[in-house]
């Protein structure tokens, strides 16, 4: 049998269990209740039943039997708090308010005993109710026995009993309804979660699970979904965008090589020209494939990645001075003023090798863009923010405000750099390293001085370490 | 040379033997890492040629599995392109080199042969001479034909590389990984405006060039 959906949520389940446990310490807390005032009613009625024997034992030892018998006989007309019987030796009934004593006769001393009495009450109801009793044998023999009723006092405990029951039953219920509002509640926020997973799951990533603004636990997950979605839908977009454009970049290099190679093979059939010149230059056009090729990977690798592998503490501005001299020669041959204004002791945690590259393509488009005689700047320093920033600013033409966002996806050129040599990766590249990291590639106007346009900074802004 | 190569793509390592053989080295290639464990443990082989990924045993756990019994056989680590932590896990496996599929064959035999002559020389020095090229490695002194050339530090390193290598082509990349310790693969060829700042001021004034541009693979150091 399949139970009602609302029943089987995990809310329900947790409110019965809250519900078994409340009932069974509700339940342990009245036995404990009733024990300890039923004892203490027993006792009372028990001391009272002591106290009268004693005043009538005490009648006894001044009046004897005689004495003993008028006191029973003027106290069972008086009062009805106690029952009396005086009996002979034999244990026949002489005076009294009962006709026969509800327990054996002791042998000598006195004995308890509890037992019930019948009584008819003023509406005509048979009324049993529950008494204590003493009986003594007197120094002559004969048997006094005194009872007192201890109903009354029981009566009260089992109101108190009855009410106790009542509040379980209400909180079992106002607890059970509780559970299924809760129940409810939580189980339509899941359905929206489960709702937008299973669209998911179906191919939809644009789907979002809606916040309530409670900032509870089922409101973080439900960011933890939208983000992780988010994730998601960029790397897949992102991947489907690199596929596209590993297949237009790669198209035409492939193209060429293959017309190459068919000519060669011609020009070799009909024993014109050099097939070793063809081949050597089919071989370059290969690497120059496979090279765009492995930073296309290198690039997504980095993207796919949560964070960049192998990353250590190292001092920024000596991995931009080795990088920096890595170029300074290619600077020198363009003429340019290379300056470098690096602050040193400074700690960054990262993938040196990525950062180090990053840097090299920064330096790299600086170089191939600057005019002959242009200026290139790099700088390293502490933001205050305390992020750290490695940047290099040209002289070159810039990039229009409008076209800094695009220049870092993959494959993009600007119509101005077509005739320089590239494939488009390298500020793809820095960028993908930049959110490996957790920072960012900024691009801004560089240098005016003496440039044939507005120049370009590029930062790479990285957190400092002890994050 | 004797090489071992471990590799599971038979045409690869037919092509590689064939290669291998034109630049006067013996080749033996096995198609897994339990045949090259047993192929290592038999010895006699200058430099080991090993692909990471290969059956029944992988690559990296062949060499760990070497390098425990104390074997030193130098190794090359082949891999599959775009494969970046890879590097070092096979360095720290006990691998010598690191080269990605697919590779220019005049690369692989030059690293081969990096490999070898580093065993050869394996004991400190501290001068070192190649033809009338004269360094000493702890005066930081170059001379040729008794003449001091003054060199940047990296100038040194770099001339002291491709003296140690001399008469050995070596690559762009090697230069790059051994001189600047960049595993990357720098889109304008720096490299070459380093190589021929270093030329100028050893081979400048001389009669013969000693640092020779070799098509298609890199540079050479000649006596």
């Amino acid at each position: 049998m399949r139970l009602p959906r609302l029943v089987r949520t995990t809310a329900f389940r947790l409110t019965l269990l809250f519900l078994a446990l409340f009932a069974a310490a509700g339940g342990a807390f009245l036995a404990y209740i009733y024990l300890a005032t039923a004892g203490e009613a027993a006792r009372t009625a028990d001391a009272t039943v002591l106290s009268e024997t004693a005043e009538l034992e005490a009648i006894y030892h001044v009046g004897g039997f005689s004495a003993l018998n008028q006191a029973v006989i003027e106290r069972a007309s008086r009062t009805r708090s106690f029952l009396y019987l005086l009996m002979t030796e034999g244990g026949a009934p002489v005076s009294g308010s009962i006709a026969a004593s509800p327990m054996p006769p002791p042998a000598a001393g006195r004995a308890w005993a509890s037992f019930r009495v019948t009584e008819i009450d003023p509406r005509g109801t048979q009324v049993r109710r529950a008494a204590r009793g003493l009986e003594e044998r007197l120094p002559g023999k004969e048997l006094l026995f005194v009872g007192a009723d201890v109903a009354e006092a029981q009566s009260y405990i089992l109101r108190i009993v009855d009410a106790l029951w009542g509040a379980a039953a209400l909180v079992i219920v106002l607890g059970l309804a509780g559970g299924l509002f809760v129940s409810r509640d939580v189980s339509h926020t899941m359905q929206a979660l489960t709702g937008v997973i299973d669209a998911a799951r179906l191919g939809d990533l644009g789907a979002r699970a809606k916040l309530r603004g409670t900032g509870d636990e089922l409101d973080d997950l439900a960011r933890g979904l939208n983000d992780m979605l988010q994730r998601l839908e960029r790397s897949i977009a992102g991947l489907s965008h690199a596929g596209d454009a590993i297949a237009h970049d790669l198209r035409s290099p492939l193209t060429r090589l293959r017309a190459r190679l068919e000519a060669a093979l011609m020009d070799g059939a009909a024993g014109r020209g050099d097939p070793v010149v063809a081949l050597r230059q089919a071989l370059d056009e290969v690497d120059g494939v496979l090279r765009t090729f492995g930073t296309v990977l290198a690039i997504a690798s980095l993207e796919a990645a949560a964070e960049a592998p192998d990353q250590t503490d190292f001092d920024p501005a000596a991995l931009a001075a080795d990088v920096a001299e890595l170029y300074e020669p290619l600077c020198e041959e363009k003429a340019l003023d290379f300056k470098a204004d690096l602050v040193s002791g400074l700690c960054l945690r990262a993938n040196r090798e990525f950062v180090a590259q990053a840097l090299a393509n920064l330096l790299d488009n600086a170089v191939k863009y600057s005019p002959h005689g242009g200026a290139i700047a790099l700088q390293v320093r502490r933001m205050a923010s305390g992020e750290i920033e490695l940047s290099v600013t040209d002289n070159g033409p810039g990039v229009p405000e409008a076209e800094r966002e695009r220049v870092t996806e993959r494959f993009v050129r600007l119509e101005s750099s077509r005739h320089q040599p590239g494939a488009g990766l390298g500020l793809a590249l820095v960028a993908a390293v930049a959110q490996a990291h957790g920072g960012r590639l900024e691009l801004t106007e560089g240098d005016r001085a003496g440039g044939p346009g507005p120049g370009l900074r590029a930062a790479l802004v990285l957190p400092g370490a002890g994050r | 040379m004797r090489l071992l190569i471990v590799e599971d793509d038979a045409e690869a390592g037919e092509a590689m033997t064939r290669g291998l053989a034109d630049a006067g080295h013996g080749c033996r290639v096995v198609p897994d890492g339990e045949a090259g464990l047993a192929a290592a443990r038999e010895g006699g082989f200058d430099v080991m040629i090993v692909d990471r990924m290969t059956p029944r045993l992988d690559g990296v756990s062949m060499v760990q599995t070497l390098r425990r019994e104390g074997d030193e056989t130098p190794v090359l680590f082949l891999s599959a392109l775009g494969e970046i932590a890879h590097r070092v896990e096979g360095l720290k496996a006990g691998g010598d080199d690191y080269l990605v599929k697919p590779y220019a064959f005049a690369e692989l035999i030059a690293r081969v042969e990096a490999l070898a002559r580093r065993r050869e020389t394996g004991a400190v020095q501290t001068r070192l001479k190649v033809g009338e090229l004269e360094m000493d490695l702890i005066g930081r002194e170059v001379r040729r034909r008794g003449q001091e050339i003054e060199l940047q530090p990296r100038e040194f390193q770099l001339l002291e590389f491709l003296m140690r290598h001399a008469g050995q082509s070596v690559t762009r990349a090697m230069l790059l990984e051994k001189v600047w310790e960049y595993h990357f693969d720098p889109q304008t060829n720096v490299i070459d405006v380093h190589i021929s700042r270093l030329r100028s001021k050893i081979d400048k004034g001389f009669d013969r060039p000693m640092l020779q541009t070799v098509r298609g693979a890199g540079y050479r150091l000649d006596a």
